[in-house]
């Protein structure tokens, strides 16, 4: 019986393997892996051995803190593993299943296989992933530089940490399934064991804080042996004894040489082996909630090929009532604004999306806290929020664009729709992109107040008036929806010139050509906002510079601004209307083929 | 309504549609009927603006569809076989985007009774992904009969309708027909022909092999014979099934 799965996943491997070599014919798969690899070739595999002494030199420096850092990257990695468990207690799936693809279901489901079988062949699928996963991370990621040991203990290592949280969620989901079908008490079983998990993340929280806070509050921190404290950190009983399972796991991957790997091998082994024991001797009705699954990765994954995000809200999307009402007269951009404001906001406040966002102000606030106390003045604050806000404003103008994609990208499968409306193609174009261009506006305008606030807080600057500060942000306030709007225009072009490679682009089953045209379409939107960008710059220092003497600052920062906003709009129309053009020209069924 | 004079169109070095020459009036239901690969769908979407011919020249309620895109894509109507709509608008939501679309005034006092017809009524505040597909289709007929069009394109209007649903979609293709409306339609289900159908257009391999009335072509193929079914004359005319 297995011996027909394996056939399949075998001969599935086989084939994808060479489709993806035949598909190296096309160009943008060709040029893709070609980047990808050059990548890699300059960015890892030469910086290592090219660097030579130096790298040594550094990596002796940093040996002390980055034992302190790979053991707080664990620490945050176990965590990471912890929460996704016990949020697999808090919420499980309606029906928990096992990872099967749809044709999987199809043929196996209702195939004479028992139960037994299909378990290890998902089993079986996940090890071929897991396993490639490993030795890709280990050849990639060779951290040999300053943790030791071979690259082959690395790979082992990852292979046992991949394959024992594979099994912990298998396990998990099965047992899950089991008890929804067979006990009474559901919620009590999940409450409990939901309790052990706070519980025992209370108990290893407290069993280590102190140290850690003792060491970081230190006399002089930074020259405490990182390594006698982890030790003794590893000494204190409850916090060697609660750590345990986790060590045991990441422990081959530490290993610095063979016989520290071969004595930490066996009990990860056997902590392999018990929870392989568990999956497949838990007796549970998987079907139902795989079938589920599948069908959620299948509408999943046709969205991201159609270029939706992924939502990380709420599985479904909710009707919700406009963001404001849709009069049935005015210009017809207005109704693409509303339209993709609606199906926006699904996808960034979904539920889960707000957790995530308050655990990154939670983390924010824990790492800016310490900073702002520990400078004794009160003007350390600004500064941070002048570098965070800056921070923001550049990832929104460069990244923001991948991630605000409810325009013409997230429109693709209606292009057909779209171009039988009576509309000329710049206007639809523009309609289409003011949604994007919305949000990033906003969020830049919340990084232009915070910053114009903060900027020089303590009023050392003399030039620098309530009046000019004022006057510069409404400049860069009313630059700022050109500049989103024209960022935006970069990658819709990039989809409607090369559509083939969009989709491809956006697809997840990717491999490293997809990460080659990545970071092709990076380099390209960060081309172009170099390209725009500096013109803009450039004629604002100029009429600043020039005209300051003639006029003062005030007005002559005015006059840079309307200097800007002639260049960004006009720049912003030219991409408008060729856009639109190449939209009326745009045939996607043309490029799926 | 429709006149569509030597369109030809090539994808590459394929060529899908060649010199094609028909028109349409009011009143009439044209059929486009042909095999797999044809060229029907590439037809009707050169015939709606999606894509521009190669060549030739169509015209649509008098504006010529390449010097006036704007103003004929404001009286066509173009249905695709796959039901198109916006997850995230609900059905009620969809017709007020529609009429913001084409400017349709008093788009509430249409959509009402429109719903109505098409039996939405109790979906109105559904999303798209809560229908079944029979009622996308709905939805996608009510959005393009907002805007009171001239000219109408189904392609495959049939496909994935239950026979209740086929019979209400030739119902109101007939109806529309009869209120003036221009339509072409492509089908390979020889049965709309006959109940909907004023003209029929056989196209095979891309080209045009005969039009004109439904019993006219029959007498065309039929070879002098009598009570040949439609379906020889069709595998007559196309040479088979597979263009
Ligand atoms: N975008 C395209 N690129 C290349 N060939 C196409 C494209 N669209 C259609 N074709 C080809 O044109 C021919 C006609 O297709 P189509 O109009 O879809 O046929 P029908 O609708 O009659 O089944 C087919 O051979 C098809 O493969
Ligand atoms: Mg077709």
């Amino acid at each position: 019986m297995l011996g027909a799965l394996l056939y399949l996943r075998l001969h599935s491997l086989r084939n994808k393997v060479v489709q993806r070599v035949l598909r190296l014919r096309q160009p943008k798969y060709l040029m893709g892996t070609a980047v990808a690899v050059a990548y890699f070739y300059f960015f890892l595999f030469r910086r290592n051995p090219a660097a030579g002494p130096s790298s040594a030199l550094a990596a002796q420096a940093i040996s002390g803190v980055g034992s302190v850092a790979t053991a707080a990257i664990c620490a945050v990695a176990c965590a990471a593993a912890l929460v996704r468990i016990a949020f697999a207690w808090i919420a499980p799936a309606d029906k928990p299943g096992l990872r099967f693809s749809e044709a999987e279901i199809a043929f196996l489901f209702p195939a004479p296989i028992t139960r037994r079988a299909l378990i290890h062949f998902r089993l079986l699928s996940a090890q071929a992933a897991i396993l490639f996963t490993s030795v890709l991370i280990a050849v990639f990621f060779n951290r040999s530089g300053y943790l030791g040991s071979h690259r082959a203990i690395h790979a082992v290592g990852w292979w046992i940490i991949l394959s024992t949280f594979d099994l912990h969620m298998n396990g998990t989901n099965l047992t899950l399934s089991r008890l929804r079908e067979t006990s009474p008490h559901f919620r009590m079983w999940r409450l409990g064991v939901v309790t052990a998990i706070v519980a025992y993340a209370a108990a290893l929280f407290y069993s280590g804080i102190g140290r850690v806070s003792a060491y970081l509050s230190g006399p002089d921190s930074s020259q405490a042996a990182p390594e006698a404290f982890l030790r003794q950190l590893s000494e204190s009983p409850a916090f060697h004894w609660l750590t345990l399972p986790f060590r045991i796991v990441l422990s081959p991957y530490f290993a610095t040489g063979p016989g520290e790997f071969l004595a930490a091998l066996a009990p990860a082994l056997i902590l392999l082996a018990l929870h392989y024991h568990w999956v497949s001797s838990t007796e549970a009705h998987f079907e139902e909630g795989s079938i589920a699954m599948a069908e959620k990765r299948a509408a999943a994954r046709e969205a991201a090929l159609r270029g939706e995000m992924p939502k990380l809200g709420g599985s479904r999307p909710k009707a919700r009532p406009g963001p404001f009402p849709l009069a049935a007269k005015g210009p017809p951009e207005i109704a693409f604004l509303w339209k993709n404001l609606l199906s926006m906001r699904s996808a960034l406040f979904g539920r889960r999306a707000l957790v995530i966002l308050m655990m990154l102000m939670v983390w924010a606030a824990a790492a800016i806290g310490p900073l702002s106390r520990g400078g004794g003045r009160g003007g350390v604050v600004a500064p941070i929020v002048v570098v965070c806000s800056a921070m923001v404003a550049g990832y929104t103008v460069l990244l923001g664009p991948q991630i605000a994609r409810q325009d013409l990208r997230g429109d693709l499968p209606n292009a057909d729709i779209l171009k039988t409306y009576p509309l000329e193609g710049w206007r639809l174009a523009l309609g289409e992109l003011l949604a994007p261009t919305a949000i990033l506006t906003a969020i830049l305008w919340c990084t232009i107040i915070a910053c114009s606030a903060a900027v020089d807080a303590d009023g050392a600057i003399e030039w620098l008036t309530p009046g000019i500060r004022v006057t510069v942000a409404l400049s860069m306030a009313s630059a700022a929806p050109f500049l989103c709007l024209i960022q935006l225009i970069v990658p819709n072009s990039i989809m409607v010139l090369l559509p083939g490679w969009y989709q491809a682009s956006r697809s997840r089953t990717g491999g490293i050509e997809m990460f080659g045209q990545r970071l092709i379409f990076g380099v390209v939107q960060l081309f172009f906002a170099l390209l725009v960008a500096v013109p803009a710059a450039g004629a604002a220092a100029l009429v600043v510079f020039s005209s300051q003497w003639v006029f003062g600052i005030g007005p002559s920062v005015v006059l840079a601004a309307l200097a800007v906003l002639a260049i960004l709009s006009s720049e912003a129309v030219l991409g408008l209307w060729w856009l639109g053009r190449r939209f009326e020209k745009f045939d996607l069924s043309t490029e799926s083929k | 309504m429709i006149e569509v004079e030597a369109l030809a169109k090539r994808y590459g070095s394929f060529t899908a549609v060649r010199n094609l020459t028909f028109s349409v009036r009011p009143g009439e239901v044209l059929g486009l009927v042909g095999p797999n690969g044809a060229g029907k769908t590439t037809t009707l979407r050169c015939l709606s603006g999606i894509i521009p011919p190669t060549s030739g020249s169509v015209r649509v309620a008098g504006h010529d569809l390449s010097a006036d895109p704007v103003s004929a894509k404001r009286a066509l109507a173009f249905f695709p076989d796959e039901p198109r709509l916006f997850d995230y608008l609900t059905v009620r939501q969809h017709l007020a985007f529609v009429a913001r679309i084409y400017g349709v005034a008093d788009h509430e006092s249409l959509a009402t009774p429109l719903l109505q017809e098409l039996e939405l009524d109790g979906k109105a505040d559904a999303l798209p992904g809560e229908l079944s597909r029979g009622m996308k289709q709905k939805l996608v007929i009510a959005c393009g009969l907002l805007h009171s069009p001239s000219v109408m394109f189904f392609d495959e209007p049939l496909t994935g309708l239950d026979p209740l649903g086929i019979r209400r979609m030739k119902d109101s293709i007939v109806r529309r027909a009869q209120a003036g409306a221009a339509i072409v339609l492509s089908s390979h289900l020889l049965h709309l022909l006959e109940e909907v159908c004023t003209n029929v257009l056989i196209l095979k391999k891309g080209e045009k092999v005969a039009d004109g009335t439904l019993a006219g072509v029959s007498a065309q193929f039929s070879n002098g014979e009598a009570g040949v079914s439609l379906e020889e004359i069709f595998i007559r005319a196309t040479g088979g099934s597979e263009g």
